[in-house]
């Protein structure tokens, strides 16, 4: 096999693309089936979350006459491109090394606020008054999440990478040899601010309760996702699909990636997925109920980013 | 900040019928509201000139589901008065029973939605839950689960035997339970009370000059209810708590809400311990002469007053009736004044607006 071809099939097949799409619904259907038990009802087969796109592929994707066409038609391209690509720079241990071409973390955490960008731009081009409120709320979100996650991430690089030899070092695979070798930064107490901070982060990033503002369904009726129909409003929920699996794979590759090789490591790595999906936004969603924006931009801009700095100063301060 | 209008309704997802507000917002806040009425306007006054009494009564139990029962009641209490029909006292606390079991759905139903306006799904599936039981209730004594069909002119149509009234306290006693640790809930949880403390509130100043009535003028510190300052059927015989707020704003009314559904079992608890023997309706039904008459009663949502005008014919010459989400939406400009968009749906959701009721 020719040396470039490996990342393209990292980008296209396994981690990122089908894998990860296909991983991203599981986690959705999950998601929801536990929630639906925790509310006491039935809840929705396993594959729903297929079941929904295989029903939106088939139908037609309107335009809204006041929509900018290209905008409104190019956003859930955009941000779905960037999550696949994304997908294919978490490492999976044992099983999966990221090409050093694909970037380090600080490109993965760029890449990480694409979908949020991608949904300000479709919201802001579907003419829809109730897309603007949208665009502005997932702004502010973003403003509100991006420093205490950043922090959170540079604690476990330097904690990394200190121990390499190497501080500041943001390669993802370095993170993860320090670990197997060192034992889960989960176990760290040093590192439990920024675990604190990343765990506010998550359900803030993933656009779920008490965080699911911008597209706040009983108030603005799903936000900039208004407007979208079929194939359109399709590409939305992959994306959301394959960034649940980016944004909790990141969790993983932080904090807990040890695991074997081989087929039992990949095993092990969707397991992991689904407890962190399930302690980290299942039952977090059901047990309360949305902030408003002011109040959730206040509560992200005191616990987070205090845990976040406390934190990154307790690992500069064991350095 | 930019200034736009957007549109809520006349179809929106928060909203459970078609309601139809223009909203001018700056930014996140709202500067203006304009309410669009009419919007599902369905002739049932006129239609009810056309049909004799009998079917008025069945007509009117249709004219909403939530208040189902509130409309035949008061409806045959017009008639009853114009006829110079005496009821069997049992009836009047039948009657009674029919309303506070309903009373108690359509409260519940209220309160479950707030609940969800803020995005507490399991909340809201925890008192639909809850409601069902009511559900349950009314299925088996009534045959249905929201239109009793209960009223008729000069008495009701369902007794309760013996079975039936311990099958009926018992679920009473299980609702009771329920309800305790639903109202911790509500009083106690911090994402319900961070979204519902101090939005949309009304003063007491406010909600006595727009004339507004039941459980939203008594969030708002207001003391009026149909039950105590002017008793029917066997609300005189009755000790109905008065449950009042002070807050005036979304939380409080969701309180009263829960609170009234619990005085509500307990009023059926006294009807089922003090109802008397006898007939359950008066043996023949008299003609009924020409006259008016104007009969009131405490719908769930507040005061229910239905205006009747008989010529002596088996038709209805008119019949106007004003229901209380009427009064009370008027209310609306006052609270989403200076609201957030966010709290849009809620504060409208918190008076709960019957407009099946307001626009037939």
């Amino acid at each position: 096999m020719p040396e470039f071809l490996s990342p393209v099939l990292a980008v296209a097949v396994f981690p990122g693309g089908l894998f990860a799409l296909a991983l991203g619904l599981l986690l959705k259907g999950i998601d929801r089936r536990v929630a639906a038990r925790l509310q006491r009802r039935v809840g929705p087969p396993l594959l729903q979350p297929l079941f929904d796109l295989i029903k939106l592929a088939r139908k037609e994707t309107l335009v809204p006459e006041t929509a900018v066409t290209p905008v409104f038609r190019g956003a859930p391209v955009a941000g779905l491109a960037a999550m696949v690509l994304a997908a294919a720079m978490i490492p999976i241990a044992g099983v999966y090394r990221p090409d050093p071409a694909l970037g380090d973390l600080l490109v993965l955490f760029y890449l990480l606020a694409v979908p949020a960008v991608a949904l300000m731009l479709a919201g802001s081009a579907s003419g829809s008054p109730f897309g603007a409120i949208g665009f502005s709320r997932e702004m502010v979100m973003m403003i509100a999440y991006e420093a205490p996650v950043l922090l959170a991430l540079l604690a476990v690089a330097v904690r990394g990478g200190a121990a390499e030899g190497r501080p500041g070092c943001l390669s993802l695979s370095a993170i993860v040899d320090y670990q197997m070798r060192n034992g889960p930064l989960l176990l760290d107490p040093v590192l439990w601010p920024a675990l604190a901070a990343f765990l506010c982060f998550l359900p803030a990033n993933l656009g779920v309760l008490p965080f699911d503002i911008p597209e706040a369904e009983t108030e603005i009726l799903e936000g900039p996702l208004l407007e979208y129909s079929g194939p359109g409003l399709g590409l939305f929920k992959m994306m959301a699909a394959v960034k649940a699996v980016v944004v909790l794979g990141l969790a993983i590759t932080l904090f807990l990636p040890n695991g074997p090789a081989g087929a039992a490591g990949l095993a092990l790595f969707i397991v992991k997925c689904a407890l962190f999906m399930i302690a980290g936004v299942t039952v977090t969603r059901t047990a309360m109920g949305r902030m408003r924006i002011d109040q959730a931009f206040r509560f992200l801009l005191r616990w987070p980013l205090a845990f976040g700095v406390i934190g990154f100063a307790a690992v500069l301060v064991r350095w | 900040m930019s200034s736009y209008r957007i549109p809520v309704g006349p179809l929106h997802v928060a909203l459970e019928e078609p309601m139809y507000f223009k909203v001018d917002v700056s930014g996140e806040t709202v500067t203006a509201v304009e309410i669009v009425a009419g919007h599902a306007h369905r002739g049932i006054e006129y239609l009810v000139a056309k049909r004799n009494i009998h079917q008025n009564l069945v007509l009117t139990e249709r004219v909403c589901s939530l208040c189902s029962n509130s409309h035949p009641f008061t409806y045959c209490m017009a008639l009853e008065q114009i006829a110079g029909i005496v009821l069997p006292e049992r009836a009047e606390y039948l009657r009674v029973i029919a309303d506070e079991i309903k009373r108690i759905a359509s409260n519940l139903f209220n309160v479950a939605i707030t609940a969800h306006l803020v995005g507490f799904d399991t909340l809201f599936m925890q008192v639909m839950e809850l409601r069902e039981i009511m559900q349950d209730t009314k299925e088996s004594i009534f045959g249905n689960r929201m239109d009793l069909g209960a009223n008729r002119i000069g008495g009701v149509r369902y007794d309760l035997d013996a079975d039936g009234r311990d099958y009926l306290a018992a679920q009473l006693r299980h609702v009771a339970r329920e309800l305790l640790e639903i109202r911790k809930i509500y009083e106690g949880d911090a994402s319900f009370l961070r979204r519902t403390r101090g939005v949309g509130v009304l003063p007491a100043a406010d909600a006595a000059r727009l004339g507004l009535v039941g459980p939203v003028a008594r969030a708002s510190g207001i003391a009026a209810d149909v039950r105590i300052k002017a008793p029917y059927a066997a609300y005189d015989r009755l000790a109905v708590e008065m449950q009042t707020g002070e807050d005036g704003d979304v939380w409080s009314r969701t309180l009263v809400r829960l609170r009234e559904a619990g005085t509500a079992i307990a009023i059926i608890d006294q009807c089922l311990k003090d109802m008397p023997g006898g007939p359950v309706s008066i043996p023949s039904i008299p003609d009924i002469p020409a006259g008016e008459a104007i009969a009131k009663s405490e719908a769930p949502r507040g005061e229910l007053i239905y205006y009747l005008r008989t010529d002596g014919s088996d038709k209805p010459e008119r019949l106007k009736w004003r229901v209380p989400s009427f009064n009370n939406w008027s209310a609306l400009p006052v609270m989403l004044k200076g609201a957030r968009i966010a709290d849009i749906a809620l504060i409208v959701g918190s008076i709960d607006p019957c407009v099946s009721c307001t626009e037939r």
